[in-house]
């Protein structure tokens, strides 16, 4: 409760600030700076990042190298480059998740080292504190701590939906679960139109897209991370009504081939029109709005996550992190922290967004962008930042969600029960936290 | 230079002339080998820039003992290779006596038959994730067509390991093919024409003649392809990522998960000592019973 409020009010301030900063130069004068590399991954977001850079380049005169790499090859990508004596990039890209090994590694420049007066603009989304690292607390929080990078995407889920056809049956927003469901029961006609799709697939993708039902039921993965305890909770009633939403819901609606649903498949059944309601990151979005890509331009609209009855939306943040190597010279560490300067610039977040991306200032979102029908997406994603909040943030991170991907797709699948799915996931987080020396137990066995 | 000197300089020549490639195995293959030895028995990490090693042989044991999915992993992995190399020895053999068969075109069959080994594996694993595909894939729309309901190839447990095997199947049959069809072409004339004037019908030639002479190529065709299928990653990867559950995690996408995704780069070393050993006893084995035959 704590967090959510203090999430709202960073953007309640922040959006407050929004009117000054629109008064600000747009743009940023950064001067000439020596040539940089940026590891950049292929995401629905990159179009519009790629015409922010190509606008940096003709205002500036300053060259960008942007090495364009799928998800799959992002980590070893930046874990090779920190490792190496001289990093070839000077701005890496690194999942939320991944941001603990490289803090705690040290391979990381803070930006207070390259410059001491480098501070970001008060309306630039920090997304929960992800881009701070308070290296004696061992967690991420701007309270102590160092400010390591920002984030060029600050993807959460939205329920994306047909507004077209679920007006049409004459039916209301979806707002619950049980909407969703509803709508799923009266509109969905499998397999011409399916009801609801979600990543289903092995390993980050149902971790990342179930969490949404997780911490809308009142579900933790460990009790108190911040406080140093790792008590593992996964396995509570509330995490079993979350993982039955989740499983039901998959089961009824969405194509029999729910198992091994990714990313890319859940765009393409949602822009062929092949889905009526679908949850996805916000950067899905350009997606279906893209007349070469999208058969369902226009008639697509975006809602907060659905939450269980009386409950609150499950907002899960997945945002990318832009970060500076530490072996690297002094002026390419400079003409990064430059480039950064100007790409958090209200002008060229504004550039971002008209570009398909999704920008990470908050007076974008207060700006008449938000009143025009191609930005219609953006009311959903101002509305869900108050619940919006960071999962496995801890060193382990990267193996539980290991252990999460695998258990609860076996529930998915139907290899495991729910509740025994739960119950495996638990023992196995406690085993490899205990390893790790941390406070940690575990609650007892939910029925199987 | 006189003829002793040269003699003494030829007899040593292919001595010497070895080390620059020795040199490079030593570097490139025993050396990287032996390095994960002192790895395996240790827990590896990157703090405040600097790598530590800490002698940890019991922690990387236990966790390889109580490791669920490489269980799976290995009986998987195990289905996959005796599945897949058994279907290209079959398919192979064939098309190598059918091609060579041909009074006609046999140079072209012999292009068109080698074309899937030119395509890169990212190719082929998204080209088959597409025809694969539930609702969009051409297998499907096929099956659609002729009034059948459409199968869960890529995302049920029962099916999925096929249709992995299938595509390596369709990926490698062409170069078993092509290896046979070389000692297919190269059989001793004089042979089956004594077959053909015995009168020795066309499966006895091919059962009492053919298939004795071709037994070293076929031999190393499936020890090739054994091999090969034991550390087939790339096509899997693409299209199931070991899923869905574990129904088609294969050794070497859970070596890389470890190792890769999980950063237990200790772990990570003691799981590939382990695959290494097993290769290496599986081979010993096989030639041991060659041996003993």
């Amino acid at each position: 409760m704590k967090i959510r409020s203090l999430a709202a009010a960073a953007f309640g301030t922040a959006v407050a600030f929004a009117a000054t900063a629109q008064a600000q130069a747009p743009f940023a004068d950064v001067g000439r700076q020596p040539p940089i590399s940026i590891l950049i991954n292929s995401s629905p977001w990159f179009a519009g990042f790629e015409k922010t850079v190509e606008l940096y380049e003709k205002q500036t005169g300053n060259k960008v190298a942007l090495d364009v790499t799928p998800f799959g090859g992002m980590l070893e990508k930046a874990r090779n480059a920190v490792r190496g004596a001289n990093s070839p990039y000077d701005i890496l890209n690194i999942d939320t998740q991944w941001t603990i090994e490289f803090y705690e590694g040290g391979t990381l420049t803070p930006f207070d080292e390259i410059d001491p007066a480098f501070a970001l603009p008060r309306e630039v989304l920090t997304y929960q504190d992800s881009n701070y690292w308070n290296a004696a607390k061992r967690w991420r929080t701007r309270d102590g701590g160092k400010l390591m990078g920002y984030s060029p995407n600050g993807n959460i889920h939205v329920l994306y939906y047909r507004g077209d056809l679920v007006k049409a049956a004459g039916l209301q927003p979806p707002k619950t679960w049980d909407d969703v469901a509803a709508i799923c029961e009266k509109a969905g006609k499998p397999p011409e139109m399916y009801g609801f799709v979600t990543r289903g697939e092995r390993g980050n993708g149902i971790r990342f897209d179930w969490m949404p039902f997780m911490i809308g039921a009142g579900a933790d993965i460990v009790k108190a991370p911040a406080d140093g305890d790792y008590t593992v909770t996964i396995n509570s009633p509330a995490a079993k009504t979350a993982l039955d939403r989740y499983v039901g819901l998959m089961k009824r609606c969405a194509p029999p081939n729910h198992g091994v649903l990714g990313q890319g498949d859940l765009i393409q059944l949602l822009s062929t029109g092949k889905a009526l309601q679908g949850m996805a990151v916000i950067a899905a979005w350009p997606s279906f709005e893209d007349r070469t890509k999208s058969a369902v331009v226009g008639k697509m609209d975006a809602a907060p996550v659905p939450s269980f009855p009386g409950g609150k939306p499950g907002v899960v943040i997945g945002n990318w992190h832009f970060v500076v190597p530490k072996n690297l010279p002094a002026e390419k560490k400079k003409a990064a922290l430059a480039f950064s300067r100007w790409f958090l610039t209200a002008g060229a977040q504004r550039e971002y967004a008209l570009g398909g991306g999704i920008p990470v200032r908050s007076d974008t979102f207060s700006s008449d962008l938000a009143t025009r029908p191609e930005f219609r997406w953006m009311k959903a994603y101002g509305d869900s930042q108050p619940f919006a909040r960071q999962e496995l943030g801890f060193a382990e991170g990267a193996q539980v969600e290991q252990v999460l991907g695998l258990r609860l797709n076996q529930a998915l699948i139907g290899e495991l029960s729910t509740g025994k799915a739960l119950n495996m996931a638990a023992a196995e987080i406690e085993e490899l936290l205990k390893r790790n020396g941390r406070r940690t137990g575990r609650l007892a066995n939910l029925p199987e | 230079m006189n003829r002793g000197l040269a003699e003494r300089f030829d007899g040593t020549f292919r001595h010497w002339s070895l080390w620059p490639c020795l040199g490079v195995l030593v570097a490139l293959s025993v050396y990287p080998v032996l390095q994960l030895v002192p790895m395996a028995f240790s827990t590896l990490e990157i703090v405040g820039g600097q790598q530590t090693w800490s002698f940890t042989p019991r922690r990387n044991l236990e966790l390889l003992l109580g490791d669920a999915v490489l269980r799976d992993s290995i009986s998987n992995t195990l289905v996959f290779v005796v599945v897949s190399v058994a279907f290209e020895m079959v398919l192979g053999l064939f098309c190598a006596i059918f091609i060579a068969c041909m009074p006609r075109w046999r140079g072209t069959a012999r292009t068109i038959m080698i074309l899937p080994i030119l395509l890169p594996p990212v190719a082929i694993g998204s080209m088959w994730k597409l025809m694969y595909n539930y609702d969009f894939g051409l297998f499907n729309q096929m099956l659609r067509a002729v009034g059948i309901a459409p199968a869960n190839f890529l995302g049920s447990v029962d099916w999925s390991l096929m249709a992995v095997v299938a595509v390596d199947v369709w990926h490698w049959t062409p170069l078993v093919f092509l290896i046979l069809f070389a000692a297919v072409e190269s059989l001793p004339q004089d042979v089956l024409e004594a077959a053909r004037i015995d009168g020795a019908s066309m499966w006895q030639t091919i059962r009492l003649v053919i298939l004795p002479l071709l037994g070293p190529a076929l031999a190393v065709a499936a020890l090739f392809r054994a091999i090969a299928a034991f550390k087939a990653f790339d096509q899997v990867y693409l299209l199931t990522s070991g899923g869905p559950g574990t129904s088609t995690e294969l050794i070497s996408l859970h070596l890389n998960r470890v190792f890769f995704e999980q950063n237990q780069l200790g772990y990570g070393a003691m799981l590939s000592l382990t695959v290494i050993c097993m290769i290496a006893a599986s081979l010993s084995a096989g030639r041991f019973a060659a041996a003993k035959r």
